[in-house]
């Protein structure tokens, strides 16, 4: 399971790696984000919301949760890719688990995510985001990314495992992608949401890697408890590569 | 034992349709096995089935000794697979596609790098073998496939089509190595083709499947003798009727089809075509002219042949066996 899982993650950083466009996407994405997108809100919000101190450091976890679930997106494609081409009946013939074909594709996802955090950290220190002194407070907001974000690759694997082409799972994953988002504390506080929306937020994982991402990586203030946060990205996590191995593993058997 | 063995399988996809229907098909050791059939015939199926991508509907088969259902893991562990498609990732190079299928196959790494080698060698892949995949040609992916297979030393390979979309060079080569591998001992190979010259030059058994069903099972040579030492064809015009008549009298016909799709084909089994022809042709001549009207028959072309699969397919099920 873990060879096997590894193997298939070696590979899809291989092609990664190799393939230009996709490495410098990643790096253009979260620069045109950080820089035309933070700033402006910077100046825009700084007087109108002064309570979340400096804007670019409290929207700088949602632009690193954002382009997460870019990451994801792009590598259901991949799945969906190998699954319309008939790559996957390689995987599938051999003696390795079903799941481990999910796994190595999340993995991947995850390192492609981790590695683009870590530039918006960088570019965010640069640009005066203060990060939290202790190295492992940060590494363990990283890992909170981490968690959710094999999450949401599960959510994304499903929906390739299932659609019949490159626009279905699009479409789909577009309607999943924005009130992710937009439902959550990733651009405004709580606070100043209206109840319907504010209810919202509270059932999406994503405010509570938000949460926790502000708390440990920038020493901000966190709205919950960083242990109902861990239980609650860990569930999410979960149920995520639970849905993605049972839409892959009833698509392929019948 | 049996390297492959199929127990009234059947396969529908939708309630009204079988794929495939009662099913029952017996592969020793150390053969090459031919699936032959036109499209349609339930060939991709069947191999699906044995090779653990389809559950089916009911029925049993095992793949050296192995339930594909209950023990798929093992199967998995015993087979080498090509598919109808090419599924290659394009943007790998060869060595990396057989490395990472050796991974999989928990090969360790000093037996990978030998073994990528061996098979390196026996599709004269050297010069491209580090290229990316993208870069090939369709025969060179079809061979790069075809050692994929072979990578991890499986008991069965199976070869859905191996040789489709290939100019006949690349065919030959295909089939070259084939009998290369003929040589190896322990290895089964069962391949679905649409080609009866393939049959023919590879297999030591041939099952012809047609709409599902196994309609012959046996050896190429069986299978054609069945017909007459010799086939002669015949396409002409008219009505064949009087000569068709005037035929079946001759103590030395063995076999007679008529198909009519274009034009009239009478298929004729005989003792010995090139004696035979002559005085065919003389019988046609007697029986077509004599009316004088449209319904008379005429030859339009005639030849002899040895009896090709095509023949016995004509014969089996009624219809022309024809290359895509
Ligand atoms: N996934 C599927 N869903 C529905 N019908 C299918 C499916 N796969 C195959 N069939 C049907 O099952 C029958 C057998 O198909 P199969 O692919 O096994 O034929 P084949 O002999 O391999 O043909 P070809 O020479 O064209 O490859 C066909 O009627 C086909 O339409
Ligand atoms: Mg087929």
């Amino acid at each position: 399971m873990v060879e096997a899982s590894v193997t298939l993650w070696q590979k899809h950083m291989l092609k990664f790696i190799r393939n230009p466009e996709e490495p410098l996407g990643m790096l253009l994405q979260p620069i045109l984000w950080v820089v035309l997108f933070g700033v402006g809100m910077r100046a825009l919000v700084g007087g109108v919301a002064p309570n979340v101190g400096d804007y670019l450091t409290f929207m700088l976890p949602g632009i690193i949760t954002l382009t997460a679930l870019g990451g994801a997106v792009t590598s259901g494609a991949s799945l969906l890719d190998e699954r319309l081409r008939g790559i996957i009946k390689e995987y599938l013939v051999a003696p390795i688990p079903r799941l481990s074909i999910l796994s190595g594709n999340a993995l991947s996802t995850v390192t492609k995510a981790l590695l683009q955090a870590l530039l918006i950290l960088i570019l965010g220190w640069l640009m005066g985001a203060r990060l939290n002194s202790n190295i492992l407070s940060v590494l363990a907001g990283l890992l909170a990314l981490g968690v959710y974000t094999v999450g949401f690759a599960g959510i994304a694997l499903s929906v390739a495992a299932r659609v019949r082409s490159n626009l279905g799972y699009h479409g789909l994953i577009f309607l999943l992608n924005l009130p992710l988002l937009f439902a959550s504390n990733a651009l405004y506080p709580l606070a100043t949401l209206p109840r319907w929306m504010q209810f919202l937020a509270w059932i999406n994982p994503t405010t509570y890697v938000i949460d926790s991402m502000r708390l440990l990586i920038y020493n901000g203030s966190n709205t919950f408890s960083l242990g109902l946060s861990a239980a609650i990205l860990v569930i999410f996590a979960a149920l995520g590569m639970w849905l993605a191995y049972s839409s892959f593993k009833n698509v392929v058997s019948t | 034992m049996y390297a492959i063995e199929i127990q009234n399988l059947m396969k529908s996809f939708s309630s009204d349709v079988l794929a495939i229907d009662h099913l029952n098909l017996t592969i020793p050791e150390d053969r090459i096995y031919a699936l032959l059939g036109p499209n349609g015939a339930g060939k991709t199926t069947t191999l699906s089935i044995l090779t653990t991508l389809l559950l089916p509907t009911s029925g049993a088969a095992q793949v050296m000794g192995f339930d594909v259902v209950r023990q798929a893991a093992q199967v998995r562990e015993n087979i080498g697979v090509t598919f109808q498609e090419i599924v290659l990732d394009p943007d790998l190079t060869g060595r990396e596609v057989l490395d990472i299928h050796g991974r999989l196959y928990k090969m360790p790494t000093r037996q990978r790098q030998e073994r990528i080698i061996e098979m390196v060698k026996l599709v004269e892949l050297d010069e491209a073998i580090d290229r990316l995949v993208k870069t090939y040609s369709g025969g060179m992916k079809r061979r790069l496939e075809l050692v994929r297979g072979l990578m991890t030393h499986p008991k069965v390979l199976f070869l859905d089509e191996p040789t489709q979309g290939l100019d006949p060079h690349n065919r030959a080569k295909i089939w070259d190595y084939i009998h290369e591998l003929r040589r190896q001992t322990g290895l089964t190979i069962m391949l679905t083709t649409h080609y009866m010259e393939e049959a023919e030059a590879l297999a030591d058994g041939v099952g012809i499947i047609d709409h599902g069903k196994l309609v012959a099972d046996s050896t190429p040579q069986a299978l054609v003798t069945q017909l007459g030492a010799d086939v002669v064809h015949i396409v002409g015009h008219g009505s064949p009727q009087p000569f068709l008549q005037a035929l079946q009298q001759l103590p030395y016909i063995q076999e007679i089809h008529q198909s009519d799709d274009e034009g009239i084909h009478l298929q004729v089994g005989v003792d010995n075509g090139n004696r035979r022809l002559p005085e065919i042709i003389h019988l046609a001549s007697r029986n077509g002219s004599q009316n004088g009207s449209q319904d008379e028959f005429m030859i339009d072309e005639i030849s002899v042949a040895r009896p090709s699969l095509g023949d016995v397919f004509l014969k089996l099920t009624g219809r022309a066996l024809r290359d895509r």
